[in-house]
C-alpha cells in the first residue's frame, strides 16, 4: 500500500503518482475508497464507511470494491 | 467589436493543426477584437497552455459521435461560456458541421464553410473535372481492385508511377514489382481502392485563400514549399507568384462560388509551365498565418464577411517573403492540466 | 441522508486519449424506457431477454417515406421486397399490404413467398442458384426469372420446349458504376460485352423472351451518384437491345442496396452525417431516367431495397448477465446475446441504449456475448458508465439481415415481437426449444443410449 500513500489526490478527482509520473481520473466513490486505502483501512472497513454514508447495498459495494481494488492493482498502485 | 472564435486544431505539434496559426491571425486583425476559444481533443494538445493566443479551451468529442455529442458540446459552450464564430479546420469535423451548420446558426454560432455538394468537390474522382474547369492539368490516374487493372493501369500511364490509398499513403513505384508490393501494402492496411498515378516533376507549390460564397475572393497567398520536414511538412517556405496557378484558384472561386478558406495543393512544371492539381484541402492549411504575414489576413476577412464589417480587398502580396518555423518551449505547473481532465474545460 | 451512489471509476491518462468524453460522450449516453410506448420491462418481463422488437409503425412508417420519394418523382414504380434481409412472415406480410411484390433468391425463399399466399407473378426470381425443379415451377407460375448465367438460359430454354410457350425472362447485368468492389460475380458484364452475348444467346434460341433488365450494384451504398450511372447505363443497353433485338424492355429493376442509419465499422462519421437521405437517391436515380429515357417511355422501375427498409425497425434487448475486469483493466459485460443472435456485429457498430439512468463517470468497456468463442463480440470499445447486472442494453438497427443470418450454436434462438401500431404486441416467432433443433435429428437405434 506504499504507492498509494505517496499519491497527490485533489477533490475534483485528479490523482498524480509522483513516483511514475502517471495521472488518473477517480469519480467520487473512487475517491472516498482511495482516501480511505491512504488511511491505511482495511477493504472491511472501507466497506463499512461506503454503506454508512452511500445509499447502497452491502452485496453491491461489496462487489464494486472487489472490482475497484482489481482495477488499481491492474494499474500496479496496490 | 467583441468576437469569441472558437477554433480547433490547437494541436501545435510537428505535425501541426492550422488552429494556431489561425488564432494567431485573428488576433492581429485591428478592426475588431476576437477572444480565442481553444477547442481541443486532447488535454495534451498545446495551445491549451499557450494562454497568450488561447484565452479559453474546452475538451470536444469526437465529431464521430455526431449532432447528439459534437453539436450538443457546441451549444453548451456557447451557452456557458460564450462562442460567436466556430472556425472548424480539421478534415473530420467539417461533414458535422457543415450538415448542422443552420442548426448553430439559429442557436447564434456563426460559420462560413462550404455547402456539402461542395464539400464533396474535394473527393479524387472529382479532381479531374474541377482540373479541367479551371484550366490546370491532373497527372494521370487511374483507380484499381485487382492486379490485373493495376499491370493494365501501369502499362497505360508508364513508370514509374505514384501508387497511392484512397485517403492515405503514397508510394513512388520504378518497376513493377515494387507496385505491386506497394499495392500489397496499402491493400492490406487500408483497403480498396487504389490510385495508380502518373509521377510529375516539377515543385511543390501552394494556395492558401477563401471564397465569399458568391464568386469573389477574400484574399489568396502562393507559396512554395523550400524545406519540409520528415512529415512532409512545411518549415520554411517562400511567397511566389505563379500566374497559372493563382489563376487557376481564382476560377475555382468563381466557378464554384466556393465558401469558406480552402488550400490547393499543386505541382508546378516550370520548365513546360504546367501546373497539376493534387489536391484541394476545403480547410486553412496549417501554414496559414504565412498570409496574414505578409499582410493578407483571410482568416480576418472571412469574420468581416461573416459579421457584415467592411471586407478587406487585398490585391496584392509580396513576392520573395520568407517563412520560417521554429520550435519553442513552456512551463507551466498542472493545474490547467488537471482542470481540463476533469471538467473537459481550462 | 446517506448520498447517492455511484459505482467507483478510476481511469489512467493515456497520451493520445486524454479526452474527457471519449468515444462516447457522457451527456450523449442514451436512455431506452421503451419501444413504440411499449416499456422495455414490460417487454422483458412477458416474453424473455434477449428480445427481437420490430415496430411495425416504423416499419410502414420506412417503407412508405422510401416508396414516396420515388412514386412522386416517377410515374410508374414497384418495390420488391428482398426476402432475404428479413424473412419473417409478419415483416413480409406487412411489407406485401404496403404493395411491396416478393424478391427471392432461392428455392426455399420462393417455397417461403408462395405459402405466404404470394402468387408466382408477384415474385421477382434473382440468384445464381435456381436448380431445375424450383425454375420450371416459377416459369410455370409466371415469376419475373431474372437469368444470372448461361447455363441458366440452357436451363430455361429446356423448360420452355417441355412447358410448350415461350418463357419471359430478364437478365442480370453488372457494370463499373464506381462503387468498390465492384459486385461482378452476379450476372452478365455489360463493359466486357458478355451482357450484350447473353441477349444474343437468348435471341437466337428463340424460346425465351427478354423484357427486364436488372442489376444490383451492391450493400450499404453511400453515394447515390453511383444508381445514376448505373440507371444511365441500364436505360442505354436497354435501348440497345431494342433497337436491335426487337425485344421490348418493359422493367428496369436497379436492385437495392441504401444505407440505412447505421454505423459501418471503418467508417469515421457518425450515420447521421454520412448516411445520405433517401431523396437525394431518389432524386439522381430519376433524374438519370428521364435525361436519358426517350420521351414518352416510362419503363416500370423496380427496387429491391432490403436495409434501408427493415434495419431501422427492428431492437434486440438483452441483459447484462455479468461482468468482469479484464487483465488490461478494462471493464467486460456479458450479455445473454452475442454474435449468433447479431451477425452483422462483424461488420457494424450498433448504437447502444440503456433501460435506466446510470450514475458515474464512462469507462472503457467491451460488450461479449453469451458464446464460448473468442470472437463473439458485440461491441470492443466503448464507453459505459459502470452497469449492474441486469440492466438491459438495447441494440439497434438490427432489422437487416440478423433475423436471416444468425445461427443457432449452443444456444435458442429468443421470441422475435412486434408491437403492432395500436401498441399491442404479437409474438411473430416464439423462441425454440430443444424438440425445434431435434426435430430432424436422427439417432441410430444401436447408438441409444441404454
Ligand atoms: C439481388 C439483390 N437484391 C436486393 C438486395 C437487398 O439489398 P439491400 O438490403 O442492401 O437493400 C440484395 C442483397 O444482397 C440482393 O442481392
Amino acid at each position: 500500500m506504499d504507492r498509494i500513500k505517496q499519491l497527490a489526490i485533489n477533490d475534483e478527482g485528479f490523482v498524480f503518482d509522483p513516483l511514475t509520473g502517471d495521472s488518473f481520473t477517480v469519480n467520487q466513490t473512487g475517491l472516498f475508497i482511495l482516501k480511505k486505502l491512504k488511511e491505511g483501512k482495511t477493504e472491511e472497513e472501507i466497506l463499512q464507511e461506503i454503506t454508512g454514508e452511500f445509499e447502497v447495498s452491502q452485496e453491491e459495494a461489496e462487489r464494486d470494491l472487489i472490482d475497484f481494488i482489481e482495477k488499481l492493482r491492474s494499474y500496479r498502485l496496490i | 467589436m467583441e468576437i469569441k472564435i472558437a477554433v480547433s486544431g490547437i494541436n501545435a505539434v510537428d505535425n501541426p493543426g492550422p488552429g494556431i496559426g489561425v488564432a494567431k491571425s485573428l488576433l492581429e486583425a485591428e478592426d475588431f477584437s476576437a477572444e480565442i476559444v481553444g477547442l481541443a481533443y486532447d488535454a495534451m494538445e498545446p495551445g491549451i497552455y499557450m494562454d497568450w493566443i488561447v484565452k479559453k479551451s474546452f475538451i470536444m468529442p469526437y465529431p464521430s459521435g455526431g449532432h447528439d455529442a459534437f453539436i450538443n458540446r457546441l451549444l453548451y459552450i456557447k451557452e456557458n461560456y460564450g462562442m460567436d464564430f466556430f472556425m472548424p479546420v480539421l478534415d473530420a469535423e467539417l461533414p458535422v458541421v457543415i450538415k448542422y451548420s443552420h442548426e448553430l446558426e439559429k442557436n447564434g454560432i456563426k460559420t462560413f464553410l462550404p455547402t456539402y455538394e461542395q464539400f464533396k468537390l474535394r473527393s479524387k474522382d472529382r479532381l479531374e473535372e474541377i482540373a479541367n474547369n479551371i484550366g490546370i492539368e491532373i497527372p494521370k490516374s487511374e483507380v484499381v481492385t485487382s492486379y490485373e487493372e493495376l499491370i493494365k493501369a501501369i502499362e497505360k500511364i508508364g513508370l514509374p508511377v505514384m501508387v497511392k490509398g484512397a485517403f492515405y499513403k503514397a508510394y513512388r513505384a520504378f518497376t513493377t514489382q515494387e507496385a505491386v508490393s506497394y499495392y500489397n501494402k496499402i491493400v492490406a492496411q487500408w483497403g480498396y481502392p487504389i490510385i495508380v498515378q502518373q509521377v510529375v516533376s516539377g515543385e511543390e507549390m501552394n494556395v492558401v485563400a477563401a471564397g465569399d460564397g458568391e464568386g469573389s475572393s477574400l484574399g489568396m497567398v502562393g507559396i512554395k514549399k523550400v524545406w519540409i520536414t520528415e512529415l512532409g511538412k512545411i518549415w520554411t517556405g517562400i511567397t511566389i507568384k505563379n500566374e497559372k496557378m493563382l489563376s487557376a484558384s481564382q476560377k475555382f472561386i468563381e466557378k464554384y462560388s466556393w465558401k469558406g478558406a480552402f488550400e490547393l495543393e499543386c505541382i508546378v512544371d516550370t520548365k513546360e509551365s504546367r501546373v497539376y492539381l493534387i489536391e484541394i484541402n476545403p480547410r486553412f492549411p496549417a501554414w496559414s498565418y504565412f498570409s496574414t504575414g505578409v499582410g493578407v489576413n483571410i482568416a480576418a476577412n472571412i469574420i468581416r464577411k461573416s459579421f457584415g464589417m467592411p471586407v478587406k480587398n487585398y490585391t496584392d502580396y509580396p513576392a520573395g517573403k520568407l517563412y520560417v518555423r521554429f520550435t519553442d518551449d513552456l512551463v507551466t505547473d498542472m493545474e490547467r492540466f488537471q482542470k481540463i481532465i476533469t471538467r473537459g474545460e481550462s | 441522508m446517506k448520498k447517492i451512489y455511484e459505482k467507483p471509476v478510476i481511469t489512467k491518462l493515456q497520451t493520445g486519449f486524454m479526452n474527457k468524453f471519449g468515444s462516447s460522450p457522457l451527456y450523449a449516453r442514451k436512455i431506452r424506457k421503451d419501444i413504440d410506448g411499449v416499456p422495455i420491462s414490460e417487454l422483458v418481463e412477458k416474453f424473455g431477454s434477449p428480445l427481437f422488437v420490430i415496430s411495425e409503425k416504423k416499419l410502414r412508417e420506412k417503407f412508405r417515406q422510401i416508396y414516396n420519394a420515388f412514386s412522386t418523382r416517377y410515374p410508374n414504380v414497384q418495390f420488391g421486397w428482398s426476402y432475404k434481409t428479413n424473412y419473417l412472415k409478419a415483416v413480409c406480410a406487412v411489407l406485401h399490404q404496403e404493395g411491396a411484390i416478393a424478391e427471392v433468391v432461392s428455392a426455399f425463399e420462393y417455397e417461403k413467398a408462395r405459402n405466404l399466399g404470394i402468387e408466382g407473378k408477384e415474385i421477382i426470381f434473382n440468384g445464381p442458384h435456381k436448380p431445375v425443379e424450383i425454375l420450371e415451377v416459377a416459369a410455370s407460375e409466371g415469376a419475373k426469372i431474372h437469368i444470372d448465367h448461361f447455363d441458366e438460359i440452357t436451363d430455361l430454354e429446356k423448360i420452355a420446349e417441355k412447358l410448350g410457350k415461350q418463357i419471359k425472362v430478364a437478365i442480370r447485368i453488372n457494370m463499373d458504376t464506381g462503387i468498390h468492389p465492384q459486385w461482378d460475380r452476379f450476372g452478365f458484364n455489360l463493359e466486357t460485352g458478355q451482357a450484350l452475348d447473353a441477349v444474343k444467346r437468348i435471341a437466337s434460341g428463340g424460346k425465351l423472351v427478354l423484357n427486364g433488365l436488372h442489376c444490383h450494384i451492391g450493400t450499404f451504398i453511400l453515394e447515390p451518384e453511383a444508381y445514376g450511372r448505373e440507371v444511365e447505363k441500364m436505360v442505354k443497353f436497354a435501348y440497345e437491345v431494342e433497337d436491335n433485338f426487337g425485344f421490348k424492355i418493359e422493367y428496369l429493376d436497379i436492385g437495392g442496396g441504401f444505407p440505412s442509419k447505421n454505423r459501418l465499422k471503418g467508417t469515421y462519421l457518425p450515420p447521421d452525417v454520412a448516411v445520405p437521405p433517401v431523396d437525394e437517391y431518389a432524386e439522381k436515380i430519376t433524374e438519370s431516367l428521364y435525361s436519358n429515357l426517350r420521351p414518352g417511355d416510362f419503363p416500370k422501375l423496380i427496387l429491391e431495397t432490403g436495409r434501408a427498409i427493415v434495419d431501422e425497425a427492428e431492437y434486440l434487448i438483452t441483459t447484462v448477465f455479468a461482468s468482469k475486469r479484464l487483465p488490461d483493466g478494462r471493464k467486460a459485460y456479458i450479455a445473454d446475446a452475442g454474435v449468433n443472435l447479431l451477425f452483422t456485429a462483424f461488420w457494424y457498430k450498433f448504437n447502444i441504449e440503456i433501460d435506466r439512468e446510470v450514475q458515474g463517470s464512462n469507462e472503457p468497456a467491451v460488450i461479449y456475448g453469451p458464446l464460448c468463442m473468442n470472437i463473439d463480440i458485440i461491441d470492443e470499445g466503448t464507453m459505459l458508465s459502470p452497469l449492474e447486472r441486469g440492466t438491459r442494453l438495447i441494440f439497434s438497427p438490427v432489422g437487416a439481415y440478423n433475423n436471416t443470418q444468425w445461427m443457432q450454436f449452443i444456444e435458442y434462438r429468443p421470441n422475435v415481437v412486434m408491437v403492432m401500431e395500436d401498441q399491442t404486441v404479437e409474438v411473430i416467432r416464439e423462441k425454440e426449444n430443444l424438440s425445434d433443433i431435434e426435430k430432424r435429428e436422427r439417432l441410430p437405434e444401436r447408438l441409444k443410449i441404454k
